[in-house]
């Protein structure tokens, strides 16, 4: 009684659509491909604005077989602090490339305002059942901007324990990053050289290694609650100046600049980074907070506390997440807001904020709701405010008059989008 | 309420009778006294809607509509969830799984005897199956006279179904329900392992037990070793074509189908049985995991 060679159409879907209106499925019949887009702007008002769009795609093999790809495009546009102190006085700078200049009104925040780029990063990995009890999981990253390329990879195994209550996982990741700024890298401390003379250049491109190790720790504490704890190292080595960035050298007088110096940091950095989490189902919804603490050998301690607490509103999948984060960063030893005229030069100098001692909030909240059983929409708005001494003490001559860390103001709007089948 | 209950190993088994049959469930991480109230609860909800949905208890949703003698039913909300279900059935079905086919059993006696009804009598019946004949507009169904509808094909997997997710949200830990035979689990166990359950092999006559293992989701079996006629050395199975209102020919003893929701696993067994000696080509389409046994 063999069975004919006919081909079935699968009513499969159909029915489990069905069954699910029939009020049966309603627990996670999961969802073999997923896919998620988002778009998201960012504004830092005056300054920086960027539009990401980011596509993410999961599908699941079954038997603890994933795999995930990811595209992300994003474009910025505008103007970043250059490093380089306001004067008293009409300030010209040079481009980058060289060709042509571009100047700062008094006592303004010099801003490099060709700061235009594109970029595109790539990445995918696979996970895989090692066993019962442990997976693998391997991925590698790309990316690519036309003065910027980043090629990763990545791997690591994780093993369930205590009836699977507990999780430990190790993994590693390397990537290498090659800068190959406009006109070419600058020599470290040079002097910015006037539009139409030549700026003395490093030969080559610049490039960095990054490899990272993690050790991970996630316990299930009761039914309502679960503990992660994760400690990273992560070792950096080759060129990590940011040839764009500027050291004011300034009269220790009237502390009028004289010079504007390229920027020149370590060429090696050791991180670690220690991570804890607490996530709580409650009555209302999940309570999220978390912990990161991070040092390294530039002499940059950071501590960042986290919090989100998603409270379910009915029906629909619909919930209202607010997010709280507050951030502290003490200043790397080389940061320097200026360098004094007829002083000898320190090994490494920045003058970049981000390097700096500065304190920021972040004030979101994030909507989301089902659209349909198998469609899901999310919305978010943040506000982050950073702000850092603008007046530190000991500031030579008109220096002691400027705003030296003004604060940055920055909006984030995303609206997400998934869909799974 | 009339539930047992023993501990297995680390887990606690819970036995009520439902559904015309034996009932199981098993719960991890329970004390006896929580677990026999868990128990308690599936027991309630099977029987809930056994009762809800039995042609014969005359305070039954099912029971009203078929005793409605052609005047309009308006149905409860399950009901009616129940009954867009069973229409979807048949559209996805092509026809085959129809609810209303129940009444051809007034001609079909299947005791293992060689009884084979007259081809008139079947005939007669016709006129009185057919899922299109009904009129259904959410929330009001109309039966022709002399119509009946049985969701008993629906009714088990739908009550493990609902048992497992009301288990799902009470228990401390995972548990598997089992209606006889159809069976779904909450979650795998909390080592990561199968559950490991033992069910009446349907498609062989010496009632031997059969261990199937399953992490999550639903598992429905369809067919019956025991209900069939042989006439001939043609053996015809319980389950009714109904637009010949005879038996499907060629159909396996017994499907068994793994899906995300016992309901789900029940639909695709019944209809793959349904589709006769194209039973595997159906199953083979469907993309889950099943067995077919001839």
């Amino acid at each position: 009684m063999a069975a004919t060679s006919r081909t079935y159409r699968s009513i499969r879907g159909a029915l489990s659509a069905a069954c699910a209106l029939a009020g049966v499925g309603g627990v996670a019949t999961s969802r073999a491909t997923e896919v998620e887009t988002a778009i998201l702007g960012y504004t830092e008002p005056n300054r920086v604005s960027a539009l990401e769009t980011a596509l993410q795609a999961r599908h699941d093999f079954g038997s603890g077989r994933l795999a995930n790809f990811k595209v992300v495009y994003d474009a910025l546009t505008g103007a970043s602090a250059s490093g380089a102190v306001p004067s008293a006085a009409v300030q010209t700078f040079t481009r980058p490339s060289g060709r042509g200049g571009y100047t700062t009104a008094p006592g303004e925040t010099p801003l490099d305002n060709t700061f235009r780029d594109a970029r595109v990063a790539v990445s995918g990995g696979t996970t895989l059942p090692l066993g019962r009890l442990s997976t693998v999981s391997a991925g590698l990253y790309g990316s690519g901007e036309h003065d910027y390329m980043s090629l990763g990879a990545n791997a690591s195994v994780s093993r369930d324990f205590d009836r699977r209550n507990r999780t430990l996982s190790a993994g590693l990741s390397f990537s290498r990053d090659t800068v190959t700024p406009e006109g070419g890298r600058p020599i470290p401390f040079a002097a910015m050289a006037p539009v139409g003379a030549d700026q003395p250049r490093l030969a080559g491109d610049g490039s960095k290694d990054v490899a990272d190790a993690m050790l991970g720790l996630v316990q299930v504490i009761d039914r309502a609650t679960l503990v992660q704890v994760t400690y990273s190292l992560s070792r950096v080595t080759g060129y990590q100046t940011d040839p764009y960035k500027l050291v004011s050298v300034v009269d220790p007088t009237s502390g009028a600049p004289v010079d504007q110096l390229f920027e020149h940091r370590p060429d090696a950095r050791t991180k670690h980074i220690l991570f804890g989490r607490v996530k709580r189902h409650l009555p209302h919804g999940v309570a999220d907070l978390s912990y990161r603490f991070m040092t390294d050998d530039w002499g940059l301690v950071s501590h960042t506390v986290e919090l989100r607490d998603r409270v379910a509103l009915g029906g629909g999948g619909k919930y209202l997440q607010p997010h709280l984060r507050w951030y502290r960063q003490s200043a790397a030893d080389f940061y320097a807001r200026w360098l004094l005229d007829g002083a000898a030069l320190p090994d490494h100098a920045t003058a970049d904020y981000r390097l700096g001692e500065f304190g920021a909030w972040t004030f979101g909240l994030e909507h989301g709701r089902d659209l349909g059983r198998d469609h899901r929409l999310t919305a978010r708005v943040e506000y982050y405010r950073q702000s850092g001494d603008g007046h530190p003490a000991g500031a030579p001559g008109d220096l002691a008059s400027f705003d030296l860390f003004p604060v940055v103001d920055a909006w984030i709007f995303q609206v997400g989008y998934s869909f799974g089948s | 309420m009339t539930v047992a209950g023993q501990r297995r190993g680390d887990l606690f088994a819970g036995l009520f009778a439902a559904m015309g049959g034996p009932c199981e469930i098993l719960l991890e991480g329970c004390d006896e006294a929580s677990a026999l109230r868990l128990v308690e609860l599936a027991a309630a909800e099977t029987r809930r809607i056994e009762h809800k949905l039995s042609r014969y208890r005359d305070d039954g949703a099912v029971h009203a509509i078929n005793a409605a003698g052609g005047a309009p039913v308006r149905v409860d909300d399950e009901t009616a969830r129940l009954l867009d279900l069973a229409a979807s059935c048949h559209a996805l079905s092509g026809g085959r799984f129809d609810v209303t086919s129940g009444i051809l059993r007034r001609a079909w006696a299947f005791d293992g005897g060689d009884r084979l009804p007259s081809r008139g009598r079947v005939k007669a019946l016709l006129p009185l199956v057919g899922w299109e004949k009904v009129a259904w507009r959410h929330p009001e169904i109309t039966l022709p006279a002399g119509m009946e509808i049985d969701l008993g094909g629906l009714g088990k997997e739908y009550a493990a179904d609902r048992a497992a997710e009301l288990l799902a949200a009470a228990a401390p830990a995972a548990a598997l329900v089992n209606l006889g035979g159809d069976l779904r689990a909450t979650a795998p166990r909390s080592d990561g392992a199968a559950w490991r359950v033992g069910v009446e092999d349907p498609g062989r006559e010496d009632h031997a037990e059969r261990i199937l293992e399953m992490k999550t989701g639903g598992l429905a079996t369809s067919g019956d070793a025991r209900r069939f006629l042989m006439r001939d050395g043609v053996r015809y199975g319980h389950l009714l074509n109904p637009r010949t209102g005879w038996p499907v020919r060629g159909a396996p003893r017994a499907v068994t189908v793994a899906a995300p929701t016992c309901t789900e696993a029940g639909v695709l067994a019944t209809v793959a049985m349904l589709h006769g000696r194209d039973a595997e080509a159906f199953l083979a389409g469907q993309g889950v995991a099943s067995w077919c046994r001839r």
